[in-house]
C-alpha cells in the first residue's frame, strides 16, 4: 500500500498582499411584537433574499409524529385566508419571486427571493403565509399523498438510508434520531395536528427575519415594521429532552440493498454544537481530515487509490448536539480497504502533530473560503443565519479568520483526540449484503437491516 | 425597472486565446475560468465518456505542477476549484482571494502548455470516474434519467446519441496516447477563452493574461465533426429499466430551434409557461390538479450553454395507478391547450418578470453554494466561444422580453409536434414484476 511521493511544483508565483475583508454593516432590530430582524445591504443585483425562521422544527414536535413540522411547512404555502394555492403561485411569478417553506430538525423557515422593486408585495405574501395559512383540506390531502410517495422513494436512495441509520444509532431516543416519517406515520398525519404546530411555532416571538440585498436598510426596516408589526404571538414552551447516550465501541450497521453496484459508507460519532468553544478547532481539523479537496482522506482514497469519487467529512451542527461524520461511496470490493484508510487517517491525526506547512495551508483554505460568503446575496444570507440562529457573538464574521489562524499543531492534536473518536465510530454501510458483509464485519459487531429499517439478523 | 449594465472588457491574444474580464470589487475574491470549446458531444467515436475522463486528467499534473499540486496550490491559497464537462464546452474554474490571482493564472497556463501525466494517473482517474458513474447513475434510483436515457432514443447522429458518461469498455480502452492526442487537438489557446471576474481591474487582467498565456503557441484550428441531425419525421420511443425506484417515469423531449432566433426566445418563454416551477402548467396539471404525478418538471437544460441539437424535455414520475398511455394523453392535453389557445397576456407578463428575475439570479449565482459568479462566467464563456460576443450578457434579455403571445402560440404549433418528439419510459423492475404476476 505504498503511497507515491508527492512532488512539488516549480516556479509558482507567490501570493501578493491580502486585501482586507470587510463584512457589510448589519442592521439589527426587534419589533415590539418580539420579531427579531437582521438586515444587510448587498447591491450586486437588483434583487434581495430573505428568510423568516421560526426556532422550532421537527425535533420540537417529534413526540407527536416525525416530520410533522416539515409537513406543516409544506402545507403552509398551499393557501391563506385570502389566496388559494394557484393564486399564490401566480402572484409569486407576477413579482418575479421564488419562495419555499420547509423545516429541519431545529427550525421551520419560509425562504424567499425576489426583485427589489417588488419587495413589499413579497413581504406581504410572506406575512400572509406566516399568519393566515388556511390549511385547505384538499391541499392537505394532496400533500399527504405526495409525501407518501416521497417517503417510499427516499428508501431507494443509498445516501438517505445511510444517514437515516446513522442518526438512529447516534441519537437513540432523542428526537434527532428521526430524519423522516414512515408510510404509516404519514398516513396518520391529521390536518388539525399541523394547525396546532403552526399556531404554536409560527409566532413573532419565535421568529427571526433575515434580509440581504439591494435595498436601503432603514427603508426596508420600515417596510418590515409596516407589514409584520401587527402580528402577535408567544414563544412556544420549550421542553427539555434527555441527552442521548453516546454509543461506545465501534459497531457496524449494514443496510441491505440487493443488487447495489457500490457501497455507501457513512461513519460518525458525537461531537459539538456551533456554540462550543472548540468549534473553530474542529472545523480546521475536519478540513485537514476530509473537509477539503486537498485533505488527507481525499488525497488517499481518491487521488492515490481510486476507491471513490466523492469522499468527505463534516461536522453536523444540530442545535442541541453536533456529530462528526465521514462518508464515501466506494467500489464493492474495497469496502474493507476504504474503512482501513478512513481510520488510518483519523488515527494519524490523533497521533502525530500536523506539520506546520500543512497547517498553514489548511488555515489559508478555511479563512479564504469563509470570505467567499461575502460575494453573493445568498452566501451572505447563509453566513448571517448561522450567526443569528446559533446566537453567536456579533463579531463572529469579523473574528473568525483570526481565530483560525491562531491555532497550533498542538491544538489540532488535542482536538482530533477529543472529537475524531475513532474507537467509538458507528459505521453504516449500505450495499449488497453478499458482497460486503464479511468485509464490514472486520470493523465491529455487525447488525443488518433492510431498506425499510427492519432488523434482518 | 432597473437596467443592468455590466462592465465587460475583452480582447484576443496573438495566439488566439480570448480573454474576457468582468471587474467587480464587492468582495476581495476573483473567479477565474478557462473554457475549452470541446465537450462530450464531439469526443472521438469509440471513446464515449472520453471528454469527461480527460477533464479529470487535467488535474493530474502539468508541465511544472505535478499531480496533486493544482488542488493543493488552490486550496492552500484560500480558494476552491473544479471542472465540468458538458455538451459543447469543458470548463476549469477557481475562486480565490484576489491576492492569489497570479498563482491561478500560472497554474491554468501551465496546464494549457503541457499535460504531464502517466499510465498510473490514467488508471487512477478511470477508477474515480467509474465510481462517479456508479454514485450518480448506476446505484441511484432514476440515475441518469433522462439526460443519459434520452439521447440514444431521440438522436441519430452518434455525436448527439452516445453515452456521454462513457461505456465502461470505452473508458477501459482509453490510452495515454488518446489523452495526449485529445490535448494536442482541442486544448490549444485558439480554442479557449480565459475569464476573470471580480476583484481585478480590466487593464491589470489583460496584462496578466499576456504575461502568463502570451507565449503559448497557437495550434491548428481543431477539426469538429458535424453534429447536425437528419430531419425527424416520426415520434421515437424507447424503454429503460428502473432498478431501484418504484414509480414509473417518462421523459418527453422536443427538438429546439436554432439558438438566438426569435423562435428560440419564444420557446424559452413557452418552456417557462410549461415548466416554471409550481406555477408552470405541467406541475399544475400533473401534480396539483389532476394528481397523476409526484414530479412533473423539466425544461431546456442550460439554454445558453449548448451549441448543437438539443431538446426541451418534460420529466414525469407518475403514480402506478395511471398507465403510461393515460399519462401521455394527459401530457398531450396540456400541449394541445397551449397550441389551440396560446397563453394569456397576464400569463406572459408574469413570465417576463420572472424571466428577468431569474436572469439576474443566474448572473450572480454561484455553483453548489460556493464559486461566486459561476453563472456570469458561464454566460460570458458561451457567448464568447459560440458567438464571439461577450457583450451579449447585457443585451440578450431584450429578445426574451419582446416575445409576443402570437409568437409563443406559433412556436407551440411549430415545435411541439408528435413527429418531432421522443419519449423514454423508465419502467421499474419491481412494479412490472407485480403487473406480470
Amino acid at each position: 500500500m505504498a503511497t507515491r511521493t508527492v512532488e512539488v511544483a516549480t516556479g509558482v508565483p507567490g501570493l501578493s498582499a491580502e486585501r482586507a475583508v470587510t463584512w457589510p454593516k448589519r442592521t439589527k432590530a426587534r419589533l415590539s411584537n418580539g420579531l427579531e430582524v437582521v438586515l444587510a445591504e448587498a447591491h450586486s443585483i437588483p434583487k434581495f433574499h430573505g428568510e423568516l425562521f421560526f426556532r422550532s422544527g421537527n425535533a420540537a414536535v417529534a413526540e407527536r409524529a416525525p416530520g410533522l413540522a416539515e409537513m406543516t411547512a409544506t402545507v403552509v404555502r398551499t393557501g391563506t385566508a385570502k389566496r388559494a394555492s394557484r393564486q399564490i403561485e401566480e402572484d409569486l411569478r407576477r413579482i418575479g419571486a421564488d419562495l419555499s417553506s420547509s423545516a429541519g430538525a431545529d427550525t421551520s423557515a419560509i425562504s424567499f427571493a425576489g426583485l427589489s422593486e417588488f419587495a413589499e408585495p413579497l413581504l406581504g405574501l410572506v406575512n400572509e403565509l406566516a399568519r393566515e395559512a388556511a390549511f385547505p383540506e384538499a391541499e392537505f390531502e394532496r400533500e399527504r399523498r405526495q409525501k407518501l410517495e416521497e417517503v417510499k422513494l427516499e428508501r431507494t436512495q443509498p445516501g438517505f438510508l445511510a444517514s437515516e441509520r446513522l442518526r438512529k444509532v447516534l441519537f437513540g431516543a432523542h428526537p434527532y434520531a428521526q430524519v423522516s416519517p414512515s408510510e404509516e406515520q404519514v398516513a396518520a398525519y391529521k390536518r388539525e395536528d399541523l394547525q396546532t404546530v403552526y399556531r404554536e411555532s409560527y409566532t413573532p416571538e419565535n421568529g427571526l427575519m433575515l434580509l440581504v440585498g439591494d435595498f436601503d436598510s432603514q427603508a426596508m426596516l420600515k417596510s418590515v415594521e409596516k407589514v409584520f408589526g401587527a402580528w402577535s404571538g408567544k414563544k412556544p414552551g420549550a421542553k427539555a429532552t434527555a441527552n442521548p447516550a453516546n454509543p461506545r465501541g465501534r459497531r457496524v450497521y449494514l443496510v441491505h440493498v440487493p443488487g447495489a453496484v457500490q457501497t455507501q459508507i457513512l461513519a460518525g460519532c458525537h461531537a459539538i454544537t456551533r456554540k462550543h468553544p472548540d468549534w473553530v478547532k474542529l472545523g480546521l481539523t475536519n478540513s485537514l481530515y476530509g473537509g477539503a479537496f486537498n485533505s488527507r482522506l481525499v488525497m488517499n482514497i481518491r487521488e492515490d487509490k481510486g476507491y471513490t469519487y466523492s469522499p468527505r467529512s463534516g461536522v453536523n451542527a444540530l442545535r442541541q448536539h453536533g456529530y462528526f461524520s465521514v462518508s464515501a461511496a466506494v467500489r464493492n470490493d474495497v469496502v474493507a480497504a476504504s474503512l482501513t484508510e478512513i481510520f488510518y487517517e483519523m488515527d494519524k491525526l490523533r497521533s502525530l502533530p500536523v506539520p506546520a506547512a500543512e497547517l498553514a495551508d489548511a488555515q489559508n483554505y478555511l479563512s479564504g473560503v469563509f470570505s467567499m460568503g461575502l460575494a453573493t446575496q445568498e452566501g451572505l444570507l447563509s453566513q448571517l443565519s448561522t450567526v443569528a440562529l446559533n446566537e453567536l457573538p456579533d463579531d463572529y464574521l469579523e473574528t473568525y479568520r483570526a481565530k483560525v489562524r491562531a491555532l497550533s499543531p498542538e491544538d489540532l492534536l488535542a482536538t482530533a483526540r477529543k472529537y475524531l473518536d475513532s474507537a467509538n465510530m458507528q459505521i453504516v454501510v449500505v450495499g449488497d449484503r453478499a458482497q460486503i458483509e464479511s468485509q464490514a464485519a472486520l470493523f465491529g459487531e455487525l447488525e443488518t437491516y433492510d431498506a425499510q429499517g427492519k432488523r434482518m439478523d | 425597472m432597473k437596467q443592468l449594465q455590466l462592465g465587460i472588457e475583452s480582447t484576443t491574444l496573438a495566439n488566439g486565446l480570448k480573454v474576457v474580464i468582468a471587474p467587480d470589487t464587492t468582495a476581495p475574491v476573483v473567479t477565474v475560468g478557462v473554457y475549452y470549446k470541446i465537450g462530450f458531444r464531439l469526443e472521438p467515436q469509440g471513446r464515449s465518456g472520453f471528454a469527461h475522463l480527460f477533464e479529470h486528467m487535467m488535474f493530474q499534473g502539468s508541465a511544472n505542477a505535478p499531480k496533486m499540486q493544482h488542488i493543493k496550490l488552490i486550496n492552500s491559497s484560500g480558494g476552491v476549484l473544479n471542472g465540468s464537462t458538458s455538451y459543447d464546452v469543458t470548463n476549469y474554474y477557481e475562486a480565490v482571494p484576489s491576492n492569489a490571482l497570479e498563482r491561478v493564472l500560472w497554474l491554468e497556463a501551465d496546464r494549457m502548455r503541457a499535460l504531464k501525466v502517466d499510465d498510473e494517473n490514467l488508471k487512477n482517474q478511470r477508477d474515480v470516474v467509474k465510481e462517479e458513474v456508479r454514485v450518480n447513475v448506476m446505484n441511484q434510483p432514476y440515475g441518469g434519467f433522462p439526460w443519459l436515457d434520452m439521447p440514444p432514443v431521440a438522436f441519430r447522429n452518434w455525436a448527439n446519441a452516445h453515452n456521454f458518461y462513457g461505456d465502461f469498455a470505452d473508458l477501459d480502452a482509453a490510452a495515454l496516447s488518446d489523452v495526449q492526442a485529445f490535448f494536442k487537438t482541442y486544448y490549444v489557446p485558439n480554442n479557449a477563452v480565459l475569464l476573470l471576474l471580480g476583484d481585478v481591474k480590466a487593464e491589470e487582467g489583460i496584462a496578466l493574461a499576456k504575461k502568463y498565456f502570451g507565449d503559448l503557441p497557437a495550434g491548428a484550428a481543431p477539426p469538429f465533426a458535424d453534429p447536425s441531425e437528419p430531419e425527424q419525421t416520426e415520434e421515437r420511443r424507447g424503454n429503460v429499466e428502473e432498478k431501484f425506484g418504484t414509480l414509473p417515469a417518462m421523459a418527453i423531449g422536443y427538438a429546439l430551434p436554432k439558438r438566438r432566433t426569435t423562435d428560440w426566445c419564444a420557446m424559452a418563454l413557452l418552456d417557462q409557461a410549461l415548466h416554471g416551477g409550481r406555477a408552470g402548467r405541467m406541475h399544475r396539471e400533473f401534480v396539483l390538479e389532476k394528481q397523476i404525478a409526484v414530479e412533473a418538471d423539466g425544461g431546456i437544460d442550460d439554454l445558453f450553454g449548448y451549441n448543437g441539437p438539443t431538446q426541451m424535455t418534460t420529466r414525469i414520475l407518475h403514480k402506478p395507478e395511471f398507465s403510461s398511455e393515460a399519462t401521455v394523453a394527459a401530457f398531450d392535453a396540456v400541449i394541445r391547450e397551449v397550441q389551440e389557445h396560446g397563453i394569456t397576456e397576464d400569463e406572459l407578463e408574469q413570465l417576463k418578470v420572472k424571466w428577468r428575475s431569474d436572469y439576474y439570479a443566474t448572473l450572480e449565482g454561484g455553483r453548489g453554494g460556493y464559486m461566486p459568479k459561476y453563472g456570469l462566467m458561464h454566460l460570458l464563456a458561451c457567448f464568447t466561444l459560440f458567438d464571439n460576443e461577450p457583450q451579449l450578457v447585457n443585451t440578450i434579455l431584450d429578445g426574451f422580453l419582446a416575445v409576443t403571445r402570437e409568437e409563443i402560440q406559433a412556436a407551440a404549433k411549430k415545435y411541439l409536434r408528435k413527429e418531432k418528439r421522443a419519449i423514454v419510459f423508465r419502467t421499474p423492475v419491481k412494479a412490472s414484476a407485480k403487473e406480470a404476476a
